[in-house]
């Protein structure tokens, strides 16, 4: 690939990196400065490029330092000292079960769900889902699923226990099960 | 349904299932917990359509990136 067309190519994957960096720094001038970084640095490392993974696949990987940099730069700074506690206790009341822990309403019918996958609105949907959540939830569940850190790594960069971990990736995971269900899937499945 | 098979899965209930299929993603479960989320899911067809579902969900976030 040469210089031009690789230029251009990083420059196709802007988008979706600052979607990706928004969405965990929620700070639009924090996440602009980690995806120009991302990008300088991906044009010095070209040779670094192999062509086995995609290119976004690349970029991701160099994304995901760059912004637990500056998670861990600004950790001290009020943006992120927004308290985990109210965000990872579980003990509370959960309105998805009823008091004996049977389900309140029941996960419905995803009919055939891979189909979605090759939906560019479903991607739209999800991360309209994404931005829905609260902000420490939506941090700590994207460097899981989209970064794909090890819980042990983001316990350490955030200093927070492991079932504090556990629990907003569960409840992470609840919230966007349900607002899938019902903004996509809801009549979906009767129609496939 | 076996009656024996149904209340060895119940010895958890949905929401302790849910969240076990949750904390699988992320860590292994000890060997009791597999087994009581294993049996569970044998008998409750909520919980095994939750963790489909979960799976899924998974999936999804991974081709977003690709």
């Amino acid at each position: 690939m040469d210089a031009a067309t690789f230029a251009a190519e990083l420059d196709t994957h802007r988008r979706y990196l600052l979607r990706v960096a928004q969405l965990q720094l929620r700070d639009s001038d924090i996440a602009e400065d980690v995806v120009q970084e991302t990008l300088l640095a991906a044009l010095g490392a070209q040779a670094g490029f192999t062509g086995k993974s995609s290119v976004k696949t690349w970029l991701t990987g160099i994304l995901k330092h760059k912004i637990v940099d500056a998670i861990r730069q600004k950790q001290r700074q009020p943006i992120f000292e927004a308290s985990f506690d109210e965000e990872c206790d579980l003990d509370e009341f959960d309105p998805m079960f009823k008091d004996n822990g049977g389900w309140e309403s029941p996960p419905a019918d995803w009919g055939d769900p891979e189909n979605a996958l090759s939906r560019r609105q479903f991607f739209d949907m999800m991360e309209f889902c994404l931005e829905k959540l609260p902000p420490n939830t939506a941090r700590v569940f994207m460097m899981r699923e989209v970064m794909e850190l090890e819980t042990d790594e983001i316990c350490k960069e955030l200093t927070i226990t492991a079932n504090n971990l556990w629990v907003i990736l569960y409840r992470a995971r609840m919230a966007l099960r349900l607002c899938l269900e019902q903004n996509w899937f809801a009549g979906q499945a009767r129609g496939a | 349904m076996n009656a024996l098979l149904k209340a060895i899965g119940h010895i958890i209930s949905c929401k302790d299932a849910s969240r076990y299929v949750s904390r699988a993603q992320d860590t292994r479960l000890t060997g009791w917990e597999r087994w009581k989320l294993r049996m569970h899911l044998k008998v409750c067809a909520k919980c095994l359509r939750f963790e489909q579902q979960l799976r899924f969900l998974r999936e999804a976030l991974k081709r977003y990136k690709l």
